[in-house]
């Protein structure tokens, strides 16, 4: 990576977390951020206690949603970089396997069946977009064609197949608490942030990062066409079935905890691509960084620009969207070099 | 480390392509297979590659069955050159290059220094050291190939196998690949395998051909001796004819009024005037 590119990441980063640390509907200044951390670390004597609201505020509100919102932006955008790896296409997003549309599903049975229990819509959130991709995955394996591009339609047969589903709970659904209770959900928010939420998915992500990022390289190889990658010696099948499984499992806990989160994972891989090029042992880290930094500043946004807080997909979906016409614009100035194309 | 083919049967689905193949290629030898569309040379390279299970019939190389190691194993003994590349991401041609060593290192591992060193020495080998940072999408299909034949020759491995790394090559570079690979095989003692459609390319380069036709090897043996007008007409159709320069160089052109079995030809029924191959100082040859 240059030099400045990391520079600039670093500082992106500290400023997203100053940020999001004193931003709120309960500003802190960076005063009383000292003042808590020395607390917290046992240091009262030196700034004196800081208030109990404040306290409270700071370490069960707003820190554990900072350290959600970093942890599925890692977990998201990493998924991204592999997914957009495996299917040899940069328009590739997390989704593109159905878990999303398995995970929508399952909350919104959870909130109409379970009358929203938190625990309940998780773990059928959870349940439902690892079904999801499993049946995608099955599907695709009933074939006799074994390239990526089954797999991608299967996904979108899937996919088909559970928005169908939750299109008619949404119908069927009570239009004043429930329906309304979905229409959130699907939208995404990091309100609902515990310390509780942090202990099911924070594992998850650390430990599927950990995991693609120490066989990060072996997705270089995976970028190309299926008979090279076995040629090479590398059992693509095997492989594949060890990428997506990670990934799903990282992205079906994020969507279980926080609901969809748009652009993020389809987008930060580009970002990231263009600050340290395509090889995904420098890739990967780089992605996590900042798709975990981004998701932390977007929801800062949406919880402090308005008195109301705003979901967090729509957010990132106005940074997002535009962002990806730049991208277009930009490949067709370059011209030959368009790897949008692909 | 030669390459033994024997009695190979192979098929997708119920159509068998191959019937009762047999071949032997030894260290050190440019063997070309020749044949028309469809007569079953990619299935071949495929079913050496392990790509496709033979029904019936194995292969062996350094006396190890083929159809029997794992993926790894395999990618340490046979490596192939794709008949075109391209990749979604802009990889440069190192990083390209790189991935092949996949063979020799941990599944955790990246390459370290060693292998770029060893990297950049087989590009240097191939003069393409200049292109180890452009990214491959933007190179020429000529140059494309020459990075994929780096690749597989960074792959180290004692067989070898092209399939049609001449294809959508100009004149120039079908002739660098070819001397290039000549040149490999004469310094590392490889065995390859070479699917070409132009017999001149045979004739200058090979030192064996094997013929195919429908799924089967119709003759086999050094180029000299099988690479006659008789075994071409047969092979490749009536449309073309082996020529004898006055030095004594043998030269395959395009037979003249004969259109019939050519069936891609404009205007069947316009007679054509037979074409001379001169030479530099205008003799007809």
């Amino acid at each position: 990576m240059k030099k400045r590119s990391s520079i600039i990441l670093v500082l992106f980063f500290l400023f997203s977390l100053f940020v999001s640390l004193c931003a709120g509907r309960f500003p802190i200044g960076m005063g009383g951020i000292a003042r808590l951390v020395l607390a917290g670390l046992g240091l009262e004597e030196v700034f004196g206690t800081p208030l109990h609201e404040m306290q409270l505020i700071f370490w069960n509100i707003r820190l554990p949603r900072i350290i959600m919102s970093f942890a599925v932006g890692c977990g998201i955008s990493i998924a991204g970089a592999v997914f957009q790896a495996l299917f040899r296409n940069p328009l590739a997003a997390p989704d593109i396997l159905g878990v999303t549309a398995g995970s929508c599903f399952g909350a919104a049975a959870a909130i109409m069946f379970f009358s929203g229990m938190t625990v309940a819509v998780q773990c059928s959130s959870f349940v439902f977009g690892v079904i999801a991709v499993s049946l995608a995955y099955l599907l695709a394996t009933r074939s006799w064609d074994t390239s990526a591009a089954v797999l991608v339609i299967s996904g979108i047969v899937v996919s088909a197949f559970f928005q169908a589903g939750l299109s008619v709970l949404m119908y069927i659904a009570n239009p004043y608490d429930q329906l309304a209770q979905i229409v959130f959900w699907i939208m995404g928010s990091f309100h609902a942030s515990s310390w509780a939420k942090v202990q099911t998915t924070l594992p998850i992500v650390a430990a599927g990062s950990v995991l693609i990022g120490v066989f990060s390289w072996r997705l270089n190889m995976m970028t190309q066409h299926e008979e090279q990658v076995l040629s090479m010696g590398v059992d693509v099948f095997r492989w594949r079935l060890f990428y997506i499984g990670v990934s799903t499992l990282m992205v079906a806990s994020s969507v279980a905890s926080v609901g969809t989160i748009a652009w993020v994972g389809l987008i930060m891989p580009h970002i990231a691509r263009y600050l340290v090029g395509p090889d995904h042992k420098r890739l990967i880290p780089t992605t996590a960084f900042l798709g975990g930094t981004f998701l932390m500043f977007m929801d800062t946004i949406a919880r402090s620009i308005l008195a109301n807080e705003i979901p967090i997909s729509i957010v990132t979906s106005i940074f997002g969207a535009p962002f990806l016409g730049y991208l277009v614009m930009k490949r067709r100035e370059v011209g030959v070099n368009d790897e949008l194309a692909h | 480390m030669s390459l033994h083919i024997e009695n190979i049967h192979a098929g997708y689905g119920k159509a068998n392509v191959l019937d009762d193949v047999s071949l032997q290629v030894n260290q050190g030898c440019i063997c070309a297979l020749m044949g028309r569309n469809g007569s079953g040379k990619t299935t071949l390279m495929r079913c050496i590659n392990a790509m496709l299970k033979p029904s019936r019939g194995r292969v062996t190389t350094m006396g190890l069955d083929i159809t029997r190691l794992s993926r790894l194993e395999i990618a340490r003994l046979v490596s192939i050159v794709p008949q075109s590349s391209d990749t979604a991401f802009p990889f440069s041609s190192m990083e390209m290059i790189l991935m092949s060593c996949a063979n020799r290192i941990k599944a955790w591992s990246a390459p370290s220094s060693r292998e770029h060193a060893r990297a950049r020495l087989v590009l240097d080998e191939l003069e393409i050291g200049h292109l180890s940072d452009r990214p491959f999408n933007q190179l020429s299909g000529g140059e494309r190939q020459l990075v994929m034949l780096a690749r597989a020759l960074f792959q180290d491995t004692p067989v070898m196998l092209l399939d049609e790394p001449n294809a959508h090559l100009d004149f120039a570079h079908q002739h660098a690949i070819m001397e290039l690979m000549r040149g490999v095989v004469k310094k590392r003692g490889v065995t390859v395998l070479i699917i070409l459609h132009d017999p001149n390319l045979v004739l200058y380069y090979c030192d064996r051909v094997a013929m195919m036709k429908k799924g089967r090897i119709v003759t086999e043996g050094p180029t000299v001796d099988v690479m006659n007008d008789r075994v071409l007409r047969e092979v490749l159709g009536n449309g073309i004819q082996m020529e004898v320069t006055r030095k004594g160089r043998r030269v395959v052109t395009p037979r003249a009024r004969v259109t019939k079995n050519i069936s891609l030809l404009p205007d069947a029924d316009q007679e054509s005037e037979p074409c001379d191959v001169r030479t530099a100082n205008g003799t007809v040859s």
